[in-house]
């Protein structure tokens, strides 16, 4: 059971509305749930002074007070050491030699910010041998800004929500802060430092406006920039005509009676800042190359940056020492490779050694070492870094933090990344980052050593309001997955779906078969614009996300499609990347009525 | 395993550090020296010095620590050139209008693309990395030299050679837009359009920036113009910075092209794969364009119908600066076979043949002054050959760029990927990049094949 928010309150636990409740509760349950769900207003708890005594406070990383008590006291740490005053009203919090941390911050992250959804409606799933339509781009010579994945002036507090799943999903594995920014394509928006604590809206979690102008190579679909090229040579453009504008506004400002209006320019003026030397571009360069091209394009425009996202720094640990920038690294992290198990039968067949796939094999052991080391690498240059949950599921967040100790990470280093670092990055270390006297209380309470396999988080503070959470993981209930909040119940991928690729002036359509279930699916499909059935490989499922790529002849050419679709019951929908010629949304439904 | 790991770290570390010497001196002894400029020159040395020729001759000593390459017996030509590739290149065709003569694939650049050692086992040391011909008028390309062994981007580029710029005529424009996006080019007359469209904008920004530098003089208030890479770019080929590289096939087509350039005074042009090139031989070698073609590949589409395998020898014998390209990567790895096609069709002689992959791409590139010949004072890009290299029995043993030795066939390793996958154990044969088969030059190949035989399903 997850006591949620516990509250004290005289009368009433207006939060306790999960199935279990401990005895000492259980016979509010039901009033509890009639007040819940007539709306009455959370209150505010008798007491908001903690103290947790006799635990392990990690101060900063390397710096521990054994046997210290802790005392928050209206959202502050009011005492963190050895010899403290404990005061009357405050509420003891069962932490005996617990380890007390700072509240971790994820460095750069999308929690709280909802999924597109997956079928934009525009265009549902059309049956094969319809014909060629027109693009949905407005004017292939001029797409408009939110087309060509320019949307430098979404903010977070407009696309965030307060109650998004991900947020308890990230708060329960200790991260109390994050640097969050809005979904999109090249320039997505800006990024803003959000509490993960409870609010009714964005406005309430805001803790830091404006922390960085996101970039990415990431290009639009189907509208220039098509490509990383285009995103290139796009971005060059803005920046300069950003600046022309600002000098044009100063200019009008100064000589209202000589000089034209300018027109107001949204995506531009969003550029100000970087330009001021404000913000930085937080780019996201998760490979080598990515890193060399940020460092060319930052080194021709002048603007501040931070290298964010990065899973490749194992090579450019060089690079980014030399550039003194702040780094982002990722957390997502690739599972190595599955090894096929051998068929039952195997020992009918005489076993070849293939040598080639020995030698293949290891290399790419190596190469997923030079993935692990990264952070160990870029610690050992002496270079800070805080990490990035982009496109990591919650849940293989500490298994991944481990794997990256295992390969030379210190645990003061890892946890540097996750606080310290972070905290300076964002310029909030006067109010985060640390267990000191006068800091914001947000705190990770665990039983043992975070980065022990089997330490748990038991309390999360987040602005001085405790998370209680159980010290193992709940047994599964079979009836229950979905209640856990995620794992819902996976899409049934088997059968057979309609899809339409949607690219300029070569609108594909055709049949998905799928056959099989969970790792042993396998598939083909059919094209309007290729003869015959093609087999699809690498399928794999992850949760309602489906991907899978599919070698195709085009005459001479061998193409490479990936596809990657998030299935909604029975339509779904996404990308495919074919070979450098784009990447083209696709959208589909399922046909054979299952 | 564990050697084998061993092994791949070794090689893993000598790629670095060949990345960071990007400039070597050695000395190759003993070996028939091709020039291809200046005649061939038996039994001779040729020295290295910090990645320039610096001696060619008889009795050379190389300076202390130089590594010597014993080269009796060999072949000593200067390193191919490709002037048609889409290798070591991350995007090919940014698609999505007519023009895009704002991107530049130089910004793409891929130094762990494997097709860049593969060409050098082909004794390929710099290729023009080209922007795709889905566009009427495509990107900026690239002229990259093959320093495989770098991980860095910018060490690709062939710093100094001049910018260029992909057109393209024809049926890749007029598919990609006119039948897909339905707005012009949807006919060959449209892609002219196109043309004459961007350069008559760019002469109109050129104006407008002409008036506003005159205008800051008197009123520090005036006002910029905006900012606008494509007609920038086009502005650039207006007043001579930029070769157009120009796809194309048909002969009615490179005449117009040529009547463009005429209007607009553009010099320097270079058509490729011109397969028609021998129909308007003479009208080319007058104007001063160059043409890069293929030594005998048509047929993969209705305009590259009409074509002769003498169309090289052709265009030599009437003065036209020809070269012989790949627009492939695995083309790119027998260049010298191609070349001597042209023997057998069209009985050009061995420098004729030779300077097709040599001087003529480097002077189509606008580098002729810094390679495609063996001559002092020229860097030190060498393809060194056991056989003549226009025998069929020819094998590149070693290639230098900057005199650097990027390729030696006795130490060639089965992996030499400078980055593996870390969750796909990829077997070696498939370890190619589709868009490097082809880029948009044979796109729509198929599709056109497909309906012409009622394929289609529509």
């Amino acid at each position: 059971m997850i006591i949620k928010d516990l509250v004290f309150s005289r009368w009433i636990y207006p939060l306790l509305k999960k199935d279990k409740v401990t005895g000492f509760f259980a016979f509010m349950l039901i009033g509890s749930c009639l007040f819940a769900q007539s709306g009455i207003p959370e209150l505010t708890p008798v007491t908001q002074t903690y103290v947790l005594q006799n635990v392990q406070i990690v101060v900063r990383p390397g710096q521990i007070i054994s046997g210290g008590t802790v005392i928050i006291q209206d959202g502050l740490i009011l005492a963190a050491g050895k010899e403290v005053a404990i005061p009357a009203h405050a509420r003891k919090i069962k932490a005996d030699s617990m380890f007390v941390y700072a509240g971790f911050i994820e460095g750069l992250s999308q929690s709280g910010i909802p999924r597109p959804e997956a079928a934009s409606g525009a265009a549902g799933p059309r049956t094969p041998g319809q014909g060629q339509q027109r693009p949905r781009v407005s004017d292939p010579w001029n797409p408009t800004y939110e087309e060509a994945g320019i949307t430098p002036y979404v903010r977070v507090r407009d696309v965030f929500k307060a109650d998004d799943k991900s947020i308890e999903e990230m708060r329960k594995l200790g991260f109390t802060a994050a640097q969050v920014f809005p979904i999109g394509r090249m320039l997505p928006g800006q990024a803003s430092l959000i509490s993960l604590g409870t609010g009714k809206n964005a406005d309430e979690l805001l803790l830091k406006e404006n922390t960085g102008l996101i970039a990415s190579f990431s290009p639009a679909s189907g509208a220039f920039p098509s490509t990383l090229i285009g995103v290139m040579s796009r971005l060059r453009e803005l920046y300069k005509n950003a600046a022309r504008l600002q000098e044009y506004q100063k200019n009008y400002s100064a000589n209202p009676l000589s000089v034209n209006r300018p027109v107001a320019d949204k995506c531009l003026e969003a550029f100000f800042p970087v330009l001021d030397g404000k913000v930085p571009l937080i780019f996201q360069a998760p490979d080598m190359k990515s890193v060399y091209r940020v460092q060319a394009l930052k080194n021709e425009l002048k603007f501040g940056v931070h290298f964010a996202d990065l899973k490749e720094g194992y090579y450019v640990g060089d690079l980014l020492k030399a550039e003194g920038k702040p780094i982002i690294i990722s957390l997502d992290l690739p599972k190595a490779a599955e090894e096929k198990k051998p068929a039952a039968d195997s020992s009918k067949s005489v076993v070849i050694k293939d040598v080639e796939m020995e030698a293949l094999k290891a290399r790419s052991a190596e190469e997923m070492k030079r993935l692990e080391t990264q952070a160990a690498k870029l610690a050992a240059l002496g270079l800070p870094f805080s990490f990035s949950t982009v496109g990591v599921k919650a849940t293989d967040i500490k298994e991944t933090i481990r794997r990256m100790i295992k390969a030379g990470l210190s645990e003061d280093q890892a946890l540097a990344a996750l606080t310290t670092t972070p905290a300076a990055q964002l310029g909030v270390s006067n109010r985060f980052g640390t267990v000191e006297k006068g800091r914001t209380a947000n705190l990770v309470v665990s039983d043992k050593s975070y980065f022990d396999e089997k330490s748990s988080v038991r309390y999360v503070f987040i602005d001085g309001k405790m998370f209680e959470y159980e010290g193992k993981p709940a047994p599964k209930a079979g009836g229950n997955a979905n209640a856990a909040g995620k794992g819902a119940e996976a899409p049934k991928i088997a059968g057979k779906w309609s899809y339409t690729i949607k690219a300029p002036g070569m609108n594909s359509e055709g049949l998905l078969t799928f056959k099989g279930s969970g790792s042993d699916l396998t598939g083909e499909w059919t094209s309007s614009q290729v003869p015959g059935t093609n087999p699809i490989s690498n399928v794999s499922v992850d949760g309602n996300k489906l991907s899978f790529s599919s070698n195709i002849s085009m005459g001479p050419r061998q193409v490479t499609l990936e596809f990657n679709l998030i299935v909604d019951g029975n339509s779904l929908s996404g990308t495919v990347g074919v070979g450098t010629f784009g990447t083209f949304d696709v959208s589909g439904a399922k046909i054979d009525g299952q | 395993m564990f050697k084998i790991l061993h092994i791949l770290n070794l090689l893993f570390l000598v790629s670095f550090a060949h990345a960071q010497g990007t400039k070597g001196s050695l000395l190759i002894k003993n070996g028939t020296i091709l020039t291809v400029t200046k005649g061939n020159m038996e039994n001779t040395d040729l020295l290295v010095e910090n990645g320039k020729i610096t001696k060619m001759g008889k009795g050379l000593v190389a300076p202390s620590g130089a590594q010597t390459i014993d080269a009796t017996g060999k072949f000593i030509m200067p390193g191919i050139i490709d002037a048609h590739s889409h290798i070591g290149i991350d995007v090919v065709n940014e698609g999505s209008r007519p023009s895009t003569a704002d991107v530049w694939v130089g910004d793409a650049l891929d130094p762990l693309d494997i097709s860049v050692y593969r060409a050098l086992a082909g004794g390929v040391t710099a290729s023009h990395a080209m922007h795709g011909s889905a566009n009427a008028i495509g990107g900026e390309c690239e002229t990259i030299k093959h320093r495989y062994g770098t991980l860095n981007p910018e060490e690709m580029r062939m710093e100094g050679a001049p910018r260029t710029i992909k057109f393209a005529l024809g049926e890749n424009p007029m598919r990609v837009h006119g039948e897909g996006n339905r707005i012009v080019p949807a006919t060959r007359m449209g892609v002219e359009q196109v043309f004459r469209k961007g350069f008559e904008e760019a002469k109109a920004y050129l104006a407008a920036w002409e008036t506003y530098e005159k205008e800051k003089v008197k009123n520090p208030a005036a006002v910029k113009p905006v900012y606008n890479r494509r007609h920038e770019t086009m502005a650039e080929i207006l007043k001579g910075n930029i070769i157009i590289h120009c796809h194309s096939y048909r002969s009615d087509e490179i005449l117009m092209l040529l009547n463009v350039c005429k209007d607009y005074q553009i010099k320097r042009l270079v058509f490729q794969h011109t397969n028609e090139g021998f129909k308007v031989a003479p009208e080319l070698a007058a104007y001063g364009a160059m043409a890069s073609v293929f030594a005998d590949w048509w047929a993969y589409k209705f305009e590259v119908y009409y074509s002769t395998a003498y169309n090289a020898a052709i265009l030599t014998k009437n003065g036209v600066v020809t070269s012989i390209n790949s627009d492939s990567e695995e083309y790119i790895r027998h260049l010298y076979h191609e070349a001597a096609k042209t023997q057998r069709y069209g009985s050009l002689s061995d420098d004729e043949a030779l300077a097709l992959i040599t001087i003529n791409p480097a002077k189509q590139l606008g580098i002729d002054q810094r390679v495609g010949s063996l001559e002092v004072g020229k860097d030190a890009d060498i393809a060194i050959f056991e056989g003549h290299p226009l025998s069929v029995y020819a094998v590149p043993q070693y290639t230098i760029v900057d005199g650097v030795v990027r390729f030696n066939r006795s130490k060639d390793a089965a992996d030499q990927r400078l980055q593996a996958s870390a969750t796909r154990a990829e077997t070696g044969f498939f370890l190619h990049k589709e868009q490097h088969n082809h880029d948009r030059c044979l796109e729509g190949a198929f599709e056109n094949t497909a309906s012409f035989f009622g394929l289609e399903r529509e």
